[in-house]
């Protein structure tokens, strides 16, 4: 099993990181009834297994067993009846699903799934809670329509279903939605406790950590917790004993990103825009989002930019990201986001130099 | 009978018809000697009969065969008066044409003849004397001489007398013989037609002076979008001053271009050479005069042309030989002297303007006048000429024999045979013939004839039909094609279809009795593909006709392939018509203008032909429609005529990019482009998307360093990208009205921003605007999408991880990947498999979505993760994989896949919450309504008329409890949505629906 998965503490009290959060949420689920709850934070900060201890905190050790359902609905939107299929993952007490998934269909996702737990609403025996709840994933995908529809039926139902929103960034969120929740940030751990969880890590598994190494793996891992355990056992599978130089390798994505900003750098020439497209089209259907795609092509393009540019460059980077999201296709706007910054590195290059 | 089922027929369609012919039909007199006369040239007289045909608008409405003899007769003996020639059928067309134009309005058409006498045309008549003039005029065999003398009398003197009248004549002369219109140019316009004649002059001299201005300009230009391969810019681009020269310098020369030329995109030598009458072919042959290249690249064309002797001319010899017939024009005396003419005329014009008045008063007078003379004997010839110049040239000049048809003689031919022996296959002794052949051509009742529009499917089969003395009855697109009625109280003459099944079922009556007499009939069914919601159940009925038919029917349709013939196409013999070549095309014609008088050199007409995309009809309208304004077309006037008014054809949404992203895209007009990029709104874009980049734009002059450039790609693709938000919107949110602004931001603006040339960006790639990636690439990321939901969905039910399919492509499946690639290549094998089976299976990994895992990490350009793998490894991985999972009882990821079980999980499990969801589905409705109504009220409109219906018996069911139990098994599905809506309904809907559950 991946160190990730093996070292996820269960419960509330065995967390390391965010412990302070940890104890609030147990004290919030055993003292009183529980709010509707929205976790934000960036990706790999606990957010998820925070989630998970919590439901053990609620439900007993049989909130994990889960099982994998592939869901049907059949919504009947008007004249036509729409079919819509998620994998949910439920137990007795809870269900978790990814209404995303469902693409712009999604707030028939959000209602039905509500309404059906409304429905069928547990027997309220003794010590039980009279409610299930319902841990939607990605909240900040989903589209405007279904997070209106979802503050309605939020209130409506709340008395048999609670909900858990987990999301990265809340701004994404509608504001009715945010106020309607106890909002609960998750911050991204600082470097120190990173090294501290690979030390715990390291410990357990019985590794010889030189010194430093957790820490360059911890500055590597971009504070997600998650990244750093990962590449922490890439590196052991990579090789073992370490070294103290040992090279902590990227993700294969980020590598290519970084081939793609070196590229731009490098030449920006109509020739160089089309072999970009090409190696963006390759890292979009290889499942890479398209919003990581962007913000790490600005990432690797702003480390080695000229100081004066990184302003409007980030400018152009930040209008084309929210005009994919508006849009479609999101080539076209990395793509417009690329000629852009070819054609103003172009023009300063000729500007300065000549 | 069958005289009956016409009789319906006339009254339908041909009451007119009708009138016009019983005038004719009393004189049968004259009809009769022309017969005799003519009698031995059988095939000379039924052509004449198919321009009665064509003057009669069908076939069906001819309702005997004597008019048409009758008429034909006197042409035919106007033939014979006439000079005899060789091949009579186009002499006598030749024939008629002027004559109608002279006998209205002699004076005109004498006058024309003038005028337009250009030195290259040779034309004998250009320094006519008047009494001249009037020989030909007489002469050509009108059998009315008295008459037609005393209107040539009265007309001619003024005719001589003013020169001046030189100038209109043209163009009444080319309207060709219409009272009215005559009038007008005579009084109104006669200023303009000065002005006019002037100006034509003028046009004429500045061609043949070599105007070096229209030379550089033109030279400017460059020749636009090369197809083929990447070609180098001229080297002295637009720098040589382009020669003109007369405009049949180069005739009867056949140029082949190659390489790159000094100064002329290719395009432009091209077009250089045909508008002096040259011809230019792709490859080199016996027939071309010359290869016409620069620099010997020593390609297959040069080879070649050292082979066959060739001569070899560079573009300078070219500008010599174009400048060389010009001096030779300058210094040409006629030239001089017409211009001294033209001025002359120009000052007698204003004197002579009121006698000419005078005398076309006269002259218009003069011929109502002397019609009633005529019209005991002659009246057919005043009234035919009158009838046929205004005909379209379509109908005028259609095929007169089977020869006469161009192209698809072959075709013709077998249709031809298949009507010859109709009736003996399928009347007399049916059931032999049909057990011998059955693939032999005679098999088949009917026949289907398909090819595009204006090839001559409808004049072959009338022609053929007319040709075998059968008698057509033509059913269009203009009757209604039903399915016939089986209420015979009706009436038979109340639906064509009834009339149909009549005469093809009847018609054996006719046959038995007296088979040889009575004419036999065909059926053409024109525009079959065209049946459609009127004509219900038109196709099936067509197939029953067919069936049981005792007469041939031929059915006609453009596209064959069209989903209605579909069950039709088995019951016909399948004949596809081809377009012609445009020499067949070209050849026609030049017959036409020829017989027309006006003056068009083979290489125009050969553009023409290939502008209108092998539609005759087309090409011919094209032509009499330019008559109308000028006498002499050149290529350059076709070549302009046909850039805007080009046919509309389906446009592939390559050709619409390449236009407009065409070297001259940007002198498209706005609506031009907006169609272009509406050919196909879906496309169009996405090809744009593709290609924007490879287009060197044509706006940028100088731009050493590519700046400009990287602007201007930056700007369209900042375009591109704004109208994928606009679509969204439309496609979203049903605004449709933002359709315009969409096209204009995906297609129109990137066009118009970078237009220009196109070149190729990768090594080896064709020079042509690639497919949209996107379509492909999109579809490919929806596979791997599912396939990553699929390894989600195994690993979310190991229960070991819980993550986000996004978490996982992200981060996990690089070390996913390690876990399960770097074993195998490091540790010895049998360990290596054990151990990554086991991890397989600790995250119920099965041997599908390790491949998939291992297809999504790849990236071009990045080694695989297999590599390096030996391959009895692998095997020895799938083997062992393969042993395990037998021995597995349960798999965590079984709950959704059970081992040796191939059907897709999502059906399976689909299946077995099927009844959940029932009533899941029902009674969320409910709930549901409440929120739904407005949302189901925004997403379409359109909607609403389906629901209308059910509305309707929903609202009947509150009425009777009979049709209550039948709505409840049909419209509660529909219930929720339409209590919204619906008024009466509302109550009895809801409570039917509720008491179902």
């Amino acid at each position: 099993m991946l160190w990730v998965d093996k070292y996820r503490p269960k419960t509330l009290d065995k967390v390391i990181i965010h412990q302070d959060v940890a104890q609030n949420l147990k004290k919030l689920v055993t003292e009183q009834d529980c709010p509707h709850l929205l976790f934000y934070g960036p990706s790999g900060s606990g957010k998820k297994t925070l989630i998970m201890a919590l439901l053990r905190q609620m439900f007993g050790a049989s909130a994990e067993k889960v099982k994998v359902e592939n869901k049907n609905w059949k919504v009947d939107a008007g004249s036509r009846t729409i079919d819509l299929e998620l994998t949910t993952l439920s137990s007795t007490h809870h269900v978790e699903l990814n209404p995303s998934d469902a693409g712009f269909q999604d707030r028939y996702v959000v209602q039905e799934i509500i309404k059906e737990m409304a429905k069928n609403r547990p027997i309220d025996t003794k010590g039980k809670k009279g409610f299930k709840v319902l841990v939607l994933n990605e909240v900040d995908k989903l589209s405007r329509e279904a997070q209106h529809s979802l503050r309605r039926t939020m209130e409506k139902y709340s008395a048999s279903c609670r909900l858990i929103l987990c999301c990265d960034s809340s701004s994404k969120v509608t504001e009715a939605v945010r106020s309607r929740c106890l909002n609960v940030r998750i911050s991204a751990p600082k470097e120190d406790e990173i090294v501290k969880v690979l030390e715990f890590i390291g410990k357990k598994e019985g590794l010889q950590l030189p010194p430093g190494f957790a820490a360059r793996i911890a500055e590597k891992s971009n504070r997600s917790l998650r990244r750093a355990i990962l590449s922490f056992e890439t590196c052991r599978v990579q090789q073992y004993p370490f070294t103290n130089n040992q090279v902590i390798p990227p993700m294969d994505w980020e590598e290519y990103i970084f081939e793609i900003a070196s590229d731009i750098m490098k030449e920006q020439s109509p020739k160089r825009l089309f072999q970009v497209r090409g190696k963006l089209y390759e890292l979009l259907v290889n499942c890479i989002p398209p919003e990581i795609v962007l913000k790490r092509l600005l990432y690797e393009l702003l480390k080695k930019l000229d100081f004066e540019l990184k302003h409007e460059v980030c400018h152009w980077a930040a209008y084309y990201e929210h005009r994919m999201r508006l849009g479609q296709k999101a080539i076209f706007h990395i793509e417009a986001f690329v000629a852009k910054f070819m054609s103003i590195y172009k023009g300063f290059l000729i500007a300065t130099f000549g | 009978m069958q005289g009956d089922i016409r009789k319906w027929f006339m009254k339908q369609h041909d009451k007119k018809e009708d009138n016009g012919n019983a005038p004719k039909a009393a004189k049968p007199t004259l009809a009769i000697p022309g017969k005799v006369s003519t009698g031995k040239d059988a095939s000379s007289s039924s052509p004449m009969k198919s321009v009665q045909g064509g003057q009669e608008s069908s076939g069906r409405r001819k309702t005997s065969k004597y008019f048409a003899s009758e008429k034909q007769n006197q042409e035919v003996a106007k033939e014979v008066s006439g000079p005899t020639s060789k091949r009579k059928v186009e002499k006598s067309s030749a024939n008629v044409q002027p004559s109608h134009a002279k006998k209205l309005h002699t004076v005109k058409d004498d006058d024309d003849d003038d005028d337009f006498v250009l030195p290259k045309t040779g034309k004998s008549s250009s320094d006519a004397t008047p009494s001249k003039k009037l020989k030909s005029g007489s002469g050509k065999g009108i059998p009315s001489p008295s008459t037609k003398e005393e209107s040539d009398d009265v007309d001619d003197t003024p005719a001589m007398a003013k020169s001046s009248g030189r100038g209109r004549g043209r163009r009444g002369g080319a309207v060709g013989g219409r009272g009215k219109k005559l009038d007008d140019d005579e009084g109104g316009d006669g200023d303009d037609e000065d002005a006019k004649e002037v100006k034509s002059a003028g046009r004429g001299r500045g061609g043949r002076g070599g105007s070096a201005a229209g030379g550089g300009g033109r030279g400017g230009g460059r020749g636009g979008f090369m197809p083929f391969g990447e070609r180098k810019d001229p080297p002295h681009k637009g720098e040589k001053e382009v020669p003109e020269g007369s405009p049949q310098c180069l005739d009867g020369l056949t140029f082949v271009i190659s390489g790159t030329l000094d100064s002329l995109e290719r395009e432009e030598a091209e077009d250089l050479i045909k508008r002096h009458g040259g011809r230019v072919t792709g490859s080199v042959s016996k027939k071309t005069t010359y290869l016409l290249c620069d620099e010997d690249i020593g390609g297959r064309k040069s080879e070649t042309a050292k082979k066959l002797g060739t001569k070899f001319l560079t573009e300078d010899g070219l500008f010599d030989m174009i400048r060389a017939s010009n001096r030779s024009k300058v210094t040409n005396k006629e030239e001089t002297k017409k211009q001294v003419a033209n001025k002359e005329e120009t000052n007698k014009q204003v004197a002579g303007k009121e006698e000419t008045k005078k005398q076309m008063d006269k002259m218009i007078t003069s011929v109502p006048k002397s019609s009633p003379q005529k019209a005991v004997k002659k009246k057919d010839d005043v009234r035919k000429p009158a009838g046929t110049d205004s005909l379209p040239w379509t109908e005028k000049y259609k095929p007169k024999v089977l020869t006469d048809i161009i192209g698809n003689q072959s075709l013709v031919k077998q249709l031809n045979d298949w009507l010859k022996n109709w009736n003996e296959n399928f009347l007399s002794g049916s059931s032999k013939g049909k057990g011998k052949k059955q693939n032999d051509s005679g098999a088949k009742k009917a026949i289907l004839l398909s090819g595009t529009p204006g090839i001559g499917k409808t004049t072959s089969a009338k022609l053929v039909s007319q040709m075998l003395g059968f008698q057509t009855i033509e059913v269009n697109a203009s009757d209604s094609r039903g399915k016939a009625d089986s209420k015979i109280e009706k009436g038979i003459g109340s639906s064509t279809a009834n009339s149909i099944k009549e005469l093809v079922s009847n018609q054996s009556l006719n046959v038995d009795m007296n088979s040889s007499k009575h004419p036999k009939a065909v059926l053409i069914m024109d525009e079959v593909d065209g049946m459609s919601a009127g004509d219900r159940g038109g196709v099936a009925d067509l197939i029953l006709s067919i069936k049981m038919s005792k007469i041939p029917i031929i059915c006609i349709c453009n596209d064959r392939y069209s989903q209605k013939l579909k069950s039709l196409v088995n019951y016909c013999l399948l004949l596809s018509f081809h377009k012609p070549t445009k020499q067949q095309m070209a050849k026609r014609l030049a017959q036409v203008a020829k017989t027309e008088g006006l003056q068009v050199n083979e290489v125009a007409l050969e553009e023409l032909a290939s502008r209108v995309n092998g539609d005759m009809r087309m090409a011919l309208n094209q032509l009499q429609y330019m008559s109308l304004s000028m006498r002499e077309i050149k290529y350059d006037d076709i070549r302009k005529r046909l850039l805007n008014s080009s046919k509309d054809e389906d446009m592939s949404p390559f050709t619409a990019v390449q236009k407009l992203f065409d070297y001259n895209g940007g002198n498209l007009r706005m609506d031009d482009r907006f169609d272009l990029s509406t050919s196909d709104p879906d496309l169009v874009p996405l090809i744009i998307q593709e290609n924007y980049i490879n287009y060197r734009p044509s706006s940028v002059k100088k731009d050493e360093n590519g700046v400009q450039r990287m602007n201007l790609i930056a700007r369209a693709a900042d375009s591109i990208a704004n109208a994928d938000i606009i679509n969204v919107q439309i496609r979203r949110y049903q605004k449709w009205q933002l359709f315009p602004s969409s096209t204009l931001q995906s297609s129109i603006i990137p066009a118009a921003l970078l237009h220009g040339s196109r070149e190729i960006l990768e090594q080896g790639e064709r020079n042509f605007n690639r497919f949209g990636g996107w379509l492909g690439k999109n579809s490919t990321m929806g596979k791997n999408y599912r396939l990553l939901d699929d390894v989600h969905v195994h690993l979310l039910s190991s229960l070991q991880f819980n993550l986000g399919r996004r978490t996982l492509c992200l981060e996990y499946l690089s070390l996913l990947l390690k876990q399960m690639t770097d074993p195998l290549k490091t540790m010895s094998k049998d360990e290596a498999v054990e151990k990554v089976v086991e991890f397989m299976d600790e995250y119920s990994i099965s041997q599908e979505d390790f491949e998939s895992l291992m297809a999504m990490s790849k990236f071009q350009g990045r080694p695989n993760p297999l590599d390096g793998v030996a391959p009895a490894v692998k095997a020895a991985l799938t083997k062992a994989y393969k042993q395990g999972s037998k021995s597995r009882v349960i798999r965590t990821a079984d709950l959704i896949t059970l081992p040796g079980i191939k059907k897709a999980p999502k059906k399976r499990v689909a299946a077995m919450l099927e009844p959940i969801d029932d009533g899941v589905v029902g009674d969320a409705d409910v709930a549901q309504n409440d929120e739904n109504n407005s949302d189901a009220e925004d997403l379409g409109t359109g909607d609403d008329e389906e629901e209308k219906p059910k509305l309707d018996i929903e609202s009947l069911s509150s009425k009777g409890i009979q049709l209550q139990m039948e709505s409840k098994a049909t419209g509660t599905k529909r219930a929720p949505a339409g209590r919204g809506r619906g008024g009466g309904g509302r109550g009895a809907a809801a409570s039917s629906s509720k008491r179902k559950r």
